[in-house]
């Protein structure tokens, strides 16, 4: 079940504070990265939300973004539908394809899910890949961004589009809190830590996994319109099965069913991959030693190793704290 | 072109050579996860490690040189696998595994480009099987003859081993019920250790067979695992029938979709993969019920 | 209110129920006695839709069930409790219980609420946790209760989803003798209109729950009558009580 402790609190607010700061500060260059981070953390939330809160490992994120951001592609570029009409049928489009593939899965369980979701990741990539009407390996060019200047705000400008993206990543990842706190966001906790148990009371498991899954989609759709927005152009490697592996190393190095582990990850992630790529060609390799340090700790990621650490201690204090101003209170969030 | 005999033999023989292929990979790969329950997506850089290794020893001592030490070569960076990396895992989840074998990904796909470069290598076939073979009443490629050949020889090899020798009886009670086995005094460390080295073995065997098909480049491991995956996802994990199966399965489909239904044929393995899951969601031919 | 008719399953050669017969009437407590590998769980698996009967089928309030599936049947009324605690684990008790009451009330896949919140669920909660007599634990997560707190909760969250019928697999599995007794006066003190079926080991507890028995042997009802028959069945003693006092 997920919870907000302190730690996470002040973590999420440090997060903000910082995306902010950048947003304000940054050149175009820092800009570009910050946007870069944000439509990642946007990835990993979703893919966290179905990882770590419903067990379910999916290697298809990837290409659930890259659908979202051949949607809002095509209905922008072919269709001529206006760009917040696009973005919402993006959305729509890649929750909907996502359902599917969580109601076609949800029999599957550990390495047979992962297998099962790959094989959808690349059933699509290989359609965008060799259908010519997608563009082919060429991919689509002369995106249109959302045209917000009724608000005083020209995304055209990078500065005002991280903001914008800083504002959808807000917005998903209250939306994500919500989905986890419902009735079917406790059912899934359930379901995770013990499936069996929750079918002999009479849960429609299947269900349950498919609902969450096309909600996770929807946020993936929503990072893949951003995505198709931010480059202005879509091509097939958005797809690729390495893009989904990349999230789910970002969502471990963050910290797997933590929320807030996995923003840490995606930031840490996008810096060391520009740090690294400006030292060295050979950064993946830096990434995949690391990766294995990681996994083979046992820590549950950065954030899991902060909170397994401090959080206790952090909590407490903070509820002595609390406990002192209102007596008779205990903090609790269940 | 489409009622020429010799048409379809041609592409049952490509199908077949394709099977082959992904059939020395993936037998490694599910007997592996059969028997320790361990995931190795890093199966596929094993692979293009035997190439590599093949194609700098083609260059000093010819083909055959490659062809044999290769396979050793890629068995020795399994035993460092293993002792220090796999050895410790095996306990984790299927995720962590995943998690670890694609860092290893990472990490072996850039130690091979700094090793040999950015640059596809060549490999040239060797004298003996160069040229063509009338078979079937075709012209075929002797090296691709020999590459079915040498498939159908190690399906039989292990077949025999895992059905009729001592050792397979170990390893097929070490699949059904690998604490079971161990009570009845089976080494069971000692028999993952063999059955994970000759899984690389044949991984790198697969990728010095490979080499004068393909040009060998850094990525090459990564574009095979997945299809190495599907096979044995299809197959069922663990059995060797169930690699067999899957192997077979994914070469016919693959050659002869892309000749009958081009626009549909990439497409076609992964719908394919998603029916078999549907219906059965462990495999055809699982090793355990 | 639960019935089955010639209910046969076989793995492969081995049989494990023969044509089992039973019939439970509303606020019947049955218990199913029998030695070990009798079939006891597999019946259970089989009333439940765990596992499918070569032949037979079961009714439940007068229903043909046996082509539900598990949560199906589960929605109908029939609850069970496992032999090895089957529980929540990382969770706290309150949840545990919450997450069942949650799927009875309808709100486990409600997006626009929190189940663990609705005062229907919390309502359930309370009265079962009182029932369980967990009240003092409902802070607690599992992996901090003692193992007989959670055989409570393992009947407890089956208890939750209001079932018509319960059926519990051997409840007082692994606890002391003083415990079972506390066990038996709390099965003793549920709704009197709620059908209970129990595979129980220990004989003698089992007396203080059944209004009836049911004894399985190899698989087929050997015996199927009230507890004073039963106490002085010649048949019993050979094949249950011997084996029981061997052990």
């Amino acid at each position: 079940m997920f919870r907000h402790t302190p730690l996470r609190y002040g973590v999420l607010v440090l997060l903000a504070a910082a995306a902010l700061f950048q947003a304000f500060t940054a050149e175009y260059f820092g800009l570009e990265i910050l946007t870069e981070i944000l439509i990642l953390a946007m990835l990993v939330l979703a893919l966290d939300m179905v990882a770590g809160f419903g067990g379910m490992v999916s290697l298809c994120h990837g290409a659930l973004m890259g659908v979202g951001a051949y949607a809002y592609a095509m209905l922008t570029t072919k269709a001529g539908i206006a760009p917040p009409v696009a973005m919402a049928g993006s959305v729509a489009i890649t929750g909907a394809a996502a359902w599917v593939i969580g109601a076609v899965c949800a029999r599957s369980h550990g390495i047979y899910f992962i297998m099962a979701t790959l094989a959808f990741g690349q059933m699509a990539y290989s359609w965008v890949f060799e259908a010519p009407v997608f563009g082919g390996d060429d991919g689509l060019g002369g995106i249109a961004r959302l045209d917000l200047t009724m608000i005083g705000l020209d995304l055209t400008d990078s500065r005002s589009f991280a903001l914008f993206c800083l504002f959808a990543l807000g917005a998903a990842y209250g939306a994500t809190v919500l989905i986890l706190r419902s009735g079917l966001g406790r059912s899934l906790s359930g379901i995770m830590h013990n499936e069996q148990r929750m079918r002999a009371l009479g849960l429609t498991v299947w269900r349950v996994k498919a609902d969450v899954f096309g909600l996770s989609g929807m946020i993936a759709g929503l990072a893949g319109a951003l995505a198709a927005q931010h480059i202005m152009f879509v091509s097939p490697g958005l797809l690729g099965w390495t893009v989904s592996g990349e999230a789910l190393v970002v969502v471990i190095l963050g910290g797997l069913g933590t929320l807030v582990g996995p923003l840490v990850g995606a930031a840490a992630f996008v810096v060391l991959k520009h740090e690294l790529s400006a030292v060295t060609p050979y950064w993946h390799l830096v990434v995949g030693v690391i990766l294995i340090a990681v996994v083979m700790s046992r820590a549950n990621g950065i954030f899991g190793w902060v909170e397994a650490r401090w959080g206790a201690r952090i909590d407490r204090r903070v509820a002595d704290a609390t406990r002192k101003q209102q007596p008779g209170e205990v903090v609790s969030d269940a | 072109m489409a009622n020429d005999l010799g048409f379809w033999t041609l592409q049952a023989l490509n199908a077949l050579q394709l099977s082959m292929l992904l059939f020395l990979l993936s037998i490694g790969l599910t007997v592996i996860f059969g028997l320790m329950h361990f995931v190795n997506l890093a199966h596929g850089s094993l692979y293009a490690l035997g190439a590599y290794v093949a194609a700098s020893l083609a260059a000093v001592g010819g083909f055959w040189m490659g062809f044999f030490l290769a396979p050793v070569a890629v068995a020795g960076v399994g035993i460092l696998l293993y002792s220090g990396l796999i050895r410790r895992m095996r306990k984790s989840g299927p995720m962590a595994q995943v998690l670890v074998t694609f860092g290893l990904i990472f990490a072996m796909l850039d130690l091979t480009r700094i090793f040999w470069g950015d640059l596809a290598l060549a490999i040239e076939v060797p004298a003996l099987l160069d040229g063509r073979l009338s078979f079937l009443g075709v012209e075929y490629p002797t090296y691709r003859l020999f590459i079915i050949a040498l498939g159908l020889a190690i399906i039989a090899a292990l077949a025999f081993v895992l059905g009729r020798t001592q050792i397979g009886a170990m390893i097929r009670a070490g699949v059904d019920n690998d604490a079971m086995a161990a009570c009845l005094g089976i080494n069971v460390e000692r028999l993952f250790f063999v059955v994970f080295c000759v899984g690389c073995a044949l991984a790198g065997l697969a990728g010095a067979v490979a080499a004068p098909l393909l040009s060998v480049t850094p990525d090459m491991g990564l574009q095979i695992l997945i299809p190495t995956l599907i096979v044995i996802v299809i197959g069922g994990l663990g059995s060797l029938k169930g690699a067999v199966a899957g192997s077979l399965i994914f070469g016919f489909v693959q050659t002869f979709g892309a000749v009958l239904a081009p626009q549909l044929a990439s497409v076609l393995i992964y719908a394919l993969l998603a029916a078999v899951l549907v219906i059965k969601p462990v495999g055809l031919f699982p090793a355990k019920g | 209110m639960l019935e089955t008719r010639n209910l046969d399953k076989s793995f492969g050669a081995v049989h494990v129920t023969r044509n089992v017969l039973l019939k439970l009437e509303r606020g019947e407590r049955r218990v199913i006695l029998g030695p070990n590998g009798a079939g006891k769980t597999t019946l259970f698996n089989l009333l439940v839709g765990e596992l499918t009967p070569n032949s037979g089928s079961v009714h439940l309030a007068g229903e043909d069930v046996t082509a539900l599936p598990v949560a199906k049947r589960a929605r109908r009324g029939l609850s069970r409790s496992y032999q090895k605690n089957t529980l929540f684990d990382g969770l706290t008790v309150e949840e545990n219980l919450g997450l069942a009451a949650a799927v009875h009330t309808g709100h486990a896949t409600r997006l626009w609420s929190d189940s663990l919140a609705k005062p229907e669920v919390r309502e359930i909660v309370a009265e079962v946790a009182e029932q369980v007599r967990l009240m003092p634990f409902l802070h607690a997560k599992v992996s901090e209760i003692s193992y007989g707190v959670r055989r409570q909760l393992e009947v407890g969250v089956a208890l939750a989803t209001r079932p018509l019928v319960l059926l519990m697999d051997e409840p007082t599995s692994g606890v002391g003798p003083e415990m079972a007794k506390g066990f038996h006066d709390l099965l003793n003190g549920l709704p009197r209109d709620l059908t209970l079926l129990i595979i129980e080991h220990d004989m003698d507890l089992a007396f203080d729950v059944a209004d009836t028995i049911t004894v399985l042997n190899y698989g087929e009802v050997v015996f199927d009558g009230l507890p004073e028959e039963a106490r002085g069945s010649k048949l019993l003693k050979d094949i249950y009580l011997g084996s029981w006092e061997d052990a």
